[in-house]
């Protein structure tokens, strides 16, 4: 139960009408429809943010998932356990980066692994030390940290937004999280 | 949706050719001494105030006269309940012409002298009246509303105040059953032309009831309509039911400058090419 009121596509404003036309659109543009001025702005930033890029969209769900995790969104971490688990993350893998797993359990690849740690430290706090840039710098290129780092950012942003409203996770995603063993 | 470029005179342009209507309200306050039954704001003397300060009025008039708008309305809610209303909607009218909806019960002792300045401004007091009988009036708006309304509009005319009346009904607009309002009406000093009638709008306490005229956004006229949480597509837009208020017809949250609202509901009238096809006959003034 959220305590927003979350818009449909009868309640929502004429300039946002567009974003219901297909359904149901989750309850963070239901959110954002109250404000119409914000919401094309904002779901287009969150679009490229979140969505497809340089980074493969591997990549892109381990930092989602690991910076909501680290973020304590429930919201977040719920939803996009099933979106890493849609996009090819085995189950351990979405243990590991919720930890309720040891990382190394899920995660051998070094490359991953330096970029979990540089997600970990950037959700956590943020100054990157030299030792870690150099360590991250060996396996990733500037471009896709650039991209990566945005979609952290976009991702602490969204965790924020979704856990002071307290976002209700879809169903579908409830019901989903309980099959694989996650309540 | 992106606000279309307004500071370089394209208001004017589309309000002079017609695209964009040339009026902006104002939603000067939500409450009201009187419970309308078919009240599109629910408003009542318990409604939160929701309230314009005299400040953004008058910095709406002054903005909207310079983007080419043509003239202004005030409504609510009950606009006199305000102190401060008259000195402000005669100050707006130093910058375009406006037009006060108000129900015409507060106009006794002090406040018909206060009111009687408007006399030398471009301002224009448009009271609602909805039948020629006391008791049928009166069942809609609130005990002896009839009687004060009849009272208040003479005594306006005489001090030169401009007086219009708004009736608004659920029968059809052309009904012989007006006649003798439209003849009341007359004897009060008021000219044909001045008397607006108007259909129920299904929307806010209407809706409740189920009554009135089922209107979407384009049998709505679209004046841009300014309140406390928004610009609105029309002045028959920002209504509310069961105290939450709609925002279906919500243009944006940002009212100043006023050039970004008026740019946002140009936009939409330009994104849809069929343009106001209407016939329900649904106006404010």
């Amino acid at each position: 139960m959220t305590r927003l009121r979350l818009l449909d596509s009868r309640t929502a404003p004429l300039s946002g009408q567009a974003y219901f036309a297909d359904g149901d659109p989750g309850p963070i543009v239901a959110a954002l429809a109250q404000v119409p001025e914000l919401l094309g702005p904002t779901a287009a930033f969150l679009s490229a943010a979140l969505g497809p890029g340089a980074a493969s969209t591997r990549h892109k769900e381990i930092a989602i998932l690991r910076t909501s995790w680290l973020q304590g969104c429930r919201y977040c971490t719920e939803a996009h356990s099933v979106v890493a688990l849609d996009s090819g993350l085995t189950a351990e893998e979405v243990r590991a980066l919720r930890a309720d797993e040891p990382l190394a359990a899920g995660f051998t690849d070094p490359a991953e692994r330096s970029l979990i740690e540089w997600i970990d430290t950037m959700a956590r706090s943020g100054p990157v030390p030299s030792h870690l840039w150099a360590s991250t710098r060996a396996f990733w290129p500037e471009h896709l940290l650039v991209e990566l780092s945005v979609t952290i950012g976009a991702t602490i942003f969204l965790n924020r937004f979704a856990t002071c409203f307290e976002l209700p996770s879809a169903p579908a995603v409830v019901e989903r999280l309980a099959a694989e063993g996650w309540s | 949706m992106s606000a279309t470029s307004t500071t370089d005179g394209t208001i004017a342009q589309a309000v002079a050719s017609g695209e964009l209507p040339g009026r902006v309200w104002l939603y000067s306050n939500y409450n009201c001494n009187l419970a309308c039954s078919y009240c599109l704001t629910e408003s009542s003397p318990h409604s939160e105030r929701r309230m314009l300060t005299p400040e953004l009025m008058r910095t709406v008039a002054t903005e909207a006269a310079a983007l080419g708008f043509s003239d202004l309305g005030v409504t609510g809610g009950e606009p006199f309940l305000l102190p401060w209303l008259t000195e402000t909607v005669a100050e707006m009218s130093r910058s375009l012409p406006v037009v006060v909806n108000t129900n015409g019960t507060l106009f006794g002792g002090d406040r018909l002298d206060r009111v009687a300045v408007l006399a030398e401004s471009q301002v224009a007091l448009q009271i609602s009246l909805d039948s020629h009988l006391p008791e049928v009036n009166d069942a809609a708006r609130g005990e002896d509303n009839f009687r004060k309304v009849i009272e208040a509009v003479p005594r306006l005319v005489e001090f030169g105040v401009e007086v219009r009346i708004a009736t608004t009904t659920s029968g059809p607009l052309d009904d012989v059953a007006l006649d003798p309002l439209r003849e009341l009406v007359a004897s009060l000093g008021v000219t044909a032309d001045h008397h607006v009638v108007r259909p129920i709008v299904r929307r806010g306490r209407a809706d409740d009831l189920g009554i009135g005229l089922q209107a979407g956004a384009r049998d709505i006229p679209s004046e841009l309509t300014i309140t406390a949480d928004g610009a609105f597509w029309g002045s028959f837009a920002p209504t509310v039911q069961n105290d939450v208020l709609d925002i279906d017809l919500l243009l944006t949250r940002t009212v100043l400058p006023l050039s970004i609202p008026a740019g946002v509901l140009l936009a939409l009238l330009r994104a849809d090419p069929s343009g106001p096809g209407s016939s329900l006959g649904i106006r404010c003034a």
